[in-house]
């Protein structure tokens, strides 16, 4: 073991000592440098791999905001001077794991140093800032992890030209390295019978290819390689996924280069667009866009900003800028209605330029450039089409797009992706999202699929510039009753639970509470979600207010959406999952969740959304100072429940994201109780009894099948899933429990608590 | 004509009572603890099962609790 153990204090710079020491506690799955004996569930141990004190400070430390430790964790002092650089030259390069408000902590993996590579900044520059902000000296082994990670980057690029895929390298030594995998030899195309390895080499930057060359030796390969020659061959364009997973870090490291030099493309039309002079960018957009075109060409990625920040106007401008055809992929007829309204709305694009491809509206645009707006679905469905629809989505496939534009990438199913993304050639493809968090596994295809994280916002920067609304969150503690406790505890009911919970008198006493308040007190506009359909009906008839949910017809949606809207008289609704991505209700600015689906942390996250876009005009919102909160987010939770874990899970994006949950105890307050529902036991009865004779499938969640369009809502297999490979952050690893979802109800958890994954401090206390 | 019994008397919330109740229930007759339910939120049980009570209710409020993965 290493010095440290043995108590020997560390007192000048020893460069051995100092490397081995932080090197054990150097961990990370990809490269594991040790065993795993510094890592093993004693809590002792757990605790000094991630003791780092024997870093050297600088000298003036006090001036520098941020801590670089030997493990690759990276803390941020917010309150710093330097606090705005350090955080955008940090987001380039590491993974945020939490974001609270004075201090954040970052993980730098080799998938955000590609994605940091990928966006310019060259390996010394990485080093030399890092070091220049960093409090402590560096440690040795971060440098090398740098180092290593990026050392191949940039060699290998995907190229489309002419509908076809080239991997193209000026070095054929790495074409040949890549060759000799398995996978990307067998997807590639051997064109007119060249045997070997024959490359295709172009002279000049990409114009025809067609010499063909054996090379056989050294000398060729250096000669070839002297003039700006670039050795290329064919990939087949179903593989092309594949392929580019097999480059990534983990594999064999060399990340293939995804740029697209529209301004020199003279093969596809330009499209006559422009951004609309009052289409002003926020210092955030502006960012954003800045890492996506930072050497005048396009490259593919994932811009993720918070709900209501303005994701829509990062797409139109990205539009924009390239000005070729543009494909846009929302998740359901209404957002493509609102996608085609915010390109008219910020570009400068022509009526005849722009049509909407969804089951009602199949339009097409003349000429030969334009922005289709379609969903996920339409492109990917797979049965028989109409023969108008057939047209156009022959059209989507033939044509080369020069920008793929994806809405919500976090909700679509990975098989769709895959389909959507080999059915449509696009030379860029842009990912927007606001909670790159899936409950499924496939978060970390996204990053070969359609590139690395570009740019993630801080939602609390965005809170501070007024940008988006400042939300006070709470939990509200709701006590069971002593005769549902008493049912909830049952080993009969216990395909009943959610809905005895979630049908707490005392959680229905502090919604009635809540709503009453907010609509009286401060005639603010709420919006009640509620997973269980059996809760929501029961409440909503209870209480007398609108309700929507997946059965709901279109024609009565969008009446009740207009009222609520417009009427003052209609304050609250409540909505079922429906309600999670597709409805857009800006006037919103109280949320009341009294049931939700299991430990979802998308969900949680996109409803918070709904109520992000603060209600005001736009220059209400930029010009700030107003009263400290101006929505509210209120979680009903029925303690002793599992409730309560859900409702903690839930929270988890949230409060990486700096949020913070006030926890309420004492709703309704007292002297309020007898003007609310259910304040006698006679009722409360009623009312279990109620529970108790409604059917299982009654009592279990909404299925949303005959809602085609919301690909987001349904499909979703959950299972334990990594965002490690996407974002590359080890420590963002949420763990999933599979919930079986397509029995209808939110099972039991099944296993208690895996005594290894507690916390030290935990085990400390339960001496397991 | 009075008869003493020794017990421990436990004083809790509601919903724990229930709890407690219900683990009672869930036990064969010869294992029953109560000795008698004095009100929602007091009870009276027989002495040697308070660490046992104790256990399982830690239990199941760790079941009922999310730690995050680390």
């Amino acid at each position: 073991m290493g010095h440290g153990d043995k108590g020997r204090p560390f007192k000048k710079f020893k460069a051995a000592a100092k490397f081995d020491d932080s090197r054990k506690g150097f961990v990370d799955d990809d490269n594991a440098y040790m065993g795993d004996d510094g890592y093993d569930d004693d809590g002792e141990k757990e605790g000094k791999a991630k003791d780092f004190s024997k870093l050297e400070l600088k000298k003036d430390h006090a001036n520098r905001p941020l801590w670089a430790c030997g493990n690759g964790r990276i803390f941020l002092e917010t309150f710093s001077p330097l606090y705005k650089q350090a955080y955008d030259f940090l987001i380039a390069i590491a993974e945020p794991v939490c974001r609270p408000e004075s201090m954040h902590e970052y993980n730098l993996t080799p998938h955000s140093l590609y994605a940091a590579v990928s966006v310019g900044l060259e390996t010394e520059t990485i080093i030399s800032v890092l070091n220049k902000l960093s409090k402590t000296m560096l440690p040795k082994e971060m440098i090398k992890f740098i180092q290593d990670s990026t050392a191949n980057y940039g060699k290998v690029k995907l190229v489309l030209k002419k509908n076809r895929y080239f991997i193209e390298s000026p070095f054929p030594e790495v074409l040949k390295t890549l060759l000799r995998d398995e996978v990307i030899s067998r997807s590639r195309i051997t064109s007119e019978g060249a045997a070997g390895d024959g490359f295709t080499i172009s002279k000049t930057a990409g114009e025809i290819e067609g010499t063909h060359g054996e090379l056989l030796n050294e000398a060729e390969v250096a000669a070839a390689a002297e003039e700006k020659e670039t050795h290329s061959f064919e990939i087949d364009p179903s593989q092309v996924e594949n392929v580019k997973q097999r480059c990534l870090p983990n594999a064999l490291n060399y990340p293939m280069l995804e740029e697209y030099d529209f301004r020199n493309d003279t093969v596809n039309p330009d499209l006559d667009m422009e951004l609309k002079p009052q289409a002003q960018p926020r210092p955030y957009q502006e960012k954003s866009l800045s890492k996506m075109f930072g050497n005048g060409r396009a490259r593919s990625g994932i811009i993720v900003l918070p709900c209501g920040a303005g994701k829509s106007l990062v797409g139109v401008s990205a539009a924009c800028r390239i000005k070729k055809s543009c494909l846009c992929l929302a998740t359901n007829a209404v957002s493509v209605d609102q996608w085609a309204f915010q390109f008219k709305l910020w570009s400068t694009i022509r009526d005849e330029n722009i049509c909407r491809f969804t089951s009602d509206s199949k339009e097409r645009f003349r000429g030969n450039a334009g922005v289709v707006v379609t969903t996920y679905n339409m492109v990917a469905f797979g049965g028989k089409r109409s023969e108008e629809s057939e047209k156009i989505i022959e059209e989507i496939r033939n044509r080369e797009w020069g920008l793929l534009l994806m809405d919500e990438v976090h909700v679509v199913p990975a098989h769709m992706f895959r389909k959507v993304i080999s059915l449509t050639k696009s030379h860029c493809k842009l990912g927007l999202t606001a909670t790159l968090v899936r409950e499924d596994e496939r978060i970390t295809d996204l990053n070969f699929l359609i590139g690395p994280k570009l740019y993630e916002a801080n939602w609390l920067d965005l809170v501070k510039g007024g940008f988006i609304a400042n939300v006070q969150c709470a939990e509200v503690w709701c006590p069971m009753t002593k005769e549902f406790f008493a049912e909830y505890l049952k080993k009969e009911n216990s395909k009943k639970r959610q809905a005895l919970y979630v049908m707490n008198p005392n959680k229905f006493r502090a919604c009635e509470f809540l709503i009453k308040y907010h609509e009286t007190q401060r005639g603010d506009k709420i919006i009640v979600f509620a997973d269980n359909l059996f809760a929501l009906t029961e409440y909503a008839m209870k209480l007398r207010k609108p309700m929507i949910y997946g059965a709901t017809s279109h024609v009565e949606r969008t009446k009740i959406l207009q009222a609520f809207k417009t009427s003052k008289d209609v304050n609250t609704i409540f909505l079922s999952k429906v309600g999670d991505n597709s409805i857009d209700i800006p006037e919103a600015n109280v949320i009341i969740q009294i049931s939700s689906h299991a430990g979802s942390r998308r969900q949680e996250a996109q409803r918070l959304g709904r109520i992000l876009r603060a209600k005001g005009k736009l220059q209400d919102r930029m010009a700030g100072g107003k009263e400290e909160y101006n929505a509210f987010f209120y979680s009903l939770v029925s303690t002793d429940t599992q409730e309560m874990y859900y409702s903690t899970k839930r929270q988890q994006f949230l409060i990486d994201q700096g949020y913070s949950f006030k926890v309420i105890t004492s709703f309704p307050p007292p002297g309020e109780e007898a003007s609310l529902n259910y304040y006698h036991l006679e009722d409360q009865l009623a009312l279990l009894g109620k529970v108790l004779s409604a059917g299982d499938d009654a009592v279990g969640l909404e299925q949303l099948d005959e809602d085609a369009d919301d690909v987001a809502l349904h499909n979703a297999r959950r299972s334990a899933g990594s965002m490690s490979a996407m974002s590359g952050a080890k420590g963002m690893v949420y763990m999933e429990y599979s919930t079986g979802r397509n029995k209808g109800q939110a099972q039991m958890k099944s296993k208690p608590k895996d005594p290894s994954k507690r916390h030290v401090l935990f085990k400390r206390r339960y001496g397991s | 004509m009075v008869n003493a019994t020794k017990g421990v008397f436990i004083s809790c919330d509601i919903p724990m009572a229930q709890y407690i109740i219900n683990m009672n229930a869930s036990l064969p007759a010869s294992e029953k603890f109560i000795i008698h339910i004095l009100d929602n939120t007091h009870i009276f049980v027989q002495p040697h099962v308070e660490g046992m009570i104790r256990s399982q209710i830690a239990k199941f409020r760790e079941d009922n609790t999310y730690v995050k993965p680390n």
